[in-house]
């Protein structure tokens, strides 16, 4: 009641009255006010039960699923008790602080990479390499008396944002180079690029995945396969890279031909015309549908349990698949798509922001 | 000093410009000496842009040769940038970049082409940015600035780079009249200054003031070359009477 009676007064201060706009919004015809009386009805009859299970009734821990049977509410207490394998996976148990700070050297480098002081591409690429070099040897261990940790072993929270970060990281410079080469003056150039880009577009990304992680191994040679793990990062990269290199090129081509026309008559020379001029320009004008990929890439990255890799969706699966938590899947699908909600929303809320302070700057 | 003595810092022998199978310029010939300020005028399509858009190269010819500063436009990269550096450009539509501020305008060109500091470089701007009489916008946007401050910024962001030869193309026209005088006292200005200076341009007030030679041209010829007040007063051709009826009309 007061938080509706907030809203309303909100509205009401120097707009158009609450009511009025609801009536507007929602009952303009009598086609519109059915809609919208059913849907009112259906939401008044969920949400006292929605609020019942999640909350009222809810059984918060438990050393077993004992005390969730039969109750009628949501049995959090999986969560509780199983959360270190949705987040962290088959990584030894005892070396879970590792794989805890590793995600948070991750977090860290994403959350200051979006600071405007750290816009430098000699910053932005030391801290990228130095997040990354941190949290590839805390995972992995083997020097500093950290012991070693086979990829085969990451799983959950980490292994997914390790894929994320490792695709953007790589995928981004090949998607400039692409992009540039599908606009280039050389033919041959030109012609490459765009094979390469329509071809691997026009594949999906589990054929792509499944070839690296499977059928390469039979074709290349021993010293060449390397671990599964990063073949697959690599194929993910070159999808993620030949998807964004289109959306850069549309970037380009919104750039006025009098920008290139200025820079060349100030006697700027191809490459300092492409850094300081075009890429900028193009980013910007590409940012919404870059966000928008980044968003698409985090949520394929569950492509990878097909494959065999315990990504944090797989570990949700292992949580409530053994022992006695089988009736609690539900319970362990909300929280993962809680965590799946915080990332994408936060991207998606920093490329709105983003866009906002870039429009600034433009004509 | 006769003008016969100075320098040549143009020249232009015979040249020829062809878009496919559309011939923009015809047999181009002309020479612009250092210091003097030419204007050139003619109809829509006459081939004005191209031939100072071939000057610096952004345009290539086809026929004829062009010299700046003695060194002789071809396909040689080498030769293009050092001219590139000697020549400043104004456009019809300003095109400051509109991701940089106009400090950063100002400065890229220099740090970048001629290796000058930042603090060089930002000294050098405000001086120019202060001839323009536009300082106080150093931090700002182009996107926050009217149509004639930006082409003010334009006009300062090619003079950081200490050209010997501008050439302005119709740098006027997109302006709203009340505007186009603050960019015009600034051209007068520079041409004061001893700035050779090529101009394509309809403001014959302006012409009049300034330029050394008038240039008339049409279908991608030069028509008539005079001194303003023969090329005003006693036009020779029926084409150039015709054009000056019509532009001094309104
Ligand atoms: N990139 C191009 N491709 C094909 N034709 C072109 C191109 N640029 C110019 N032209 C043609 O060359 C001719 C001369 O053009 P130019 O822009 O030099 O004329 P202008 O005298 O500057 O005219 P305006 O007063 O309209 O600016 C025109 O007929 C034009 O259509
Ligand atoms: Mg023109």
């Amino acid at each position: 009641m007061s938080a509706l009676a907030a809203s309303t007064a909100r509205y009401r201060h120097g707009m158009e009255p609450f009511a009025t706009v609801l009536v507007r919004r929602m009952f303009a015809t009598w086609h519109d006010a059915a809609i919208s009386i059913v849907c009112l009805a259906f939401v008044i009859w969920l949400l006292p039960k929605l609020i019942g299970w999640a909350f009222l009734d809810a059984v918060w821990s438990a050393p077993n699923a004992t005390p969730c049977i039969g109750g009628a509410g949501a049995c959090w207490a999986v969560i509780t008790a199983r959360w270190r394998l949705i987040i962290f996976g088959l990584y030894p148990f005892d070396q879970h602080w590792r794989s805890g700070l590793a995600c948070l050297a991750v977090v860290v480098v994403v959350v200051l990479s979006c600071v405007p002081a750290l816009w430098r591409p000699v910053r932005l690429s030391l801290l990228w390499l130095g997040g990354f070099l941190t949290f590839y040897f805390l995972m992995r261990g083997g020097v500093f008396g950290l012991s070693l940790v086979g990829t085969e072993r990451w799983g959950g929270m980490a292994l997914t944002l390790f894929i994320f970060t490792a695709v953007a990281v790589l995928g981004m410079p090949m998607a400039i180079i692409l992009a540039l080469g599908r606009q280039s003056e050389l033919p041959a150039i030109r012609w490459l690029a765009g094979l390469l880009i329509d071809t691997v577009r026009a594949l999906p990304l589990l054929t792509v995945l499944f070839t690296a992680a499977v059928i390469l191994p039979f074709a290349l040679p021993d010293w060449l396969i390397g671990d599964k793990l990063y073949r697959v990062i690599y194929a993910f990269a070159l999808f993620f890279a030949c998807a964004q290199a289109e959306i850069i090129r549309g970037g380009l081509q919104a750039i006025h031909a009098g920008q290139l026309e200025a820079a060349k008559a100030l006697g700027l020379g191809y490459w300092h015309r492409t850094w300081h001029i075009v890429l900028p320009q193009a980013f910007r004008n590409s940012l919404p549908a870059t966000i928008n990929q980044f968003v698409i890439t985090f949520k394929e990255t569950s492509i990878v349990i097909i494959i065999g890799f315990f990504e944090v969706l797989a570990s949700g699966h292992a949580a409530y698949g053994t022992g006695d938590w089988t009736s609690a899947y539900a319970e362990v699908y909300v929280f993962i798509a809680l965590i799946y909600f915080a990332f994408v929303f936060s991207l998606s809320r920093y490329g709105a922001h983003l866009e906002k302070r870039m429009r600034l700057g433009h004509d | 000093m006769t003008d016969n003595a100075r320098a040549e810092a143009v020249v232009l022998r015979g040249v020829s410009k062809f878009f496919g199978t559309f011939q923009a310029l015809k047999n181009i010939n002309l020479t612009v000496r250092e210091g003097e300020r030419i204007v050139v005028c003619g109809p829509s399509g006459s081939g004005k842009s191209t031939m100072i858009r071939c000057i610096n190269r952004l345009e290539a010819h086809q026929e004829g040769s062009i010299h700046v500063l003695g060194t002789e436009l071809g396909d040689d990269l080498k030769n293009i940038d050092a001219i590139r550096r000697e020549v400043g450009m104004v456009f019809q539509q300003f095109n400051l970049f509109p991701h940089l501020t106009v400090l950063e305008n100002c400065t890229l060109a220099p740090r970048l082409v001629l290796r000058m500091s930042e603090a060089d470089a930002e000294k050098e701007a405000m001086r120019y940015l202060e001839r323009v009489r536009i300082p106080e916008q150093a931090a700002k946007y182009p996107g926050q600035l009217s149509g004639g401050q930006q082409q003010r910024v334009a006009i300062a962001r090619a003079l950081c780079m200490t050209p010997r030869i501008m050439l302005f193309d119709e740098p006027t026209s997109a302006l709203d009249p009340e505007m186009i005088s603050e960019v015009l006292d600034v051209m007068v200005e520079l041409a004061n200054s001893g700035m050779t200076m090529i101009c394509v341009t309809h403001e014959m007030g302006f012409a009049r003031k300034v330029a050394d030679r008038m240039v008339f041209m049409a279908e991608g010829e030069i028509v008539e070359s005079n001194d303003p007040k023969s090329f005003f007063e006693q036009p020779k051709s029926e084409r150039t009477k015709q054009f000056l009826s019509q532009i001094l009309s309104h």
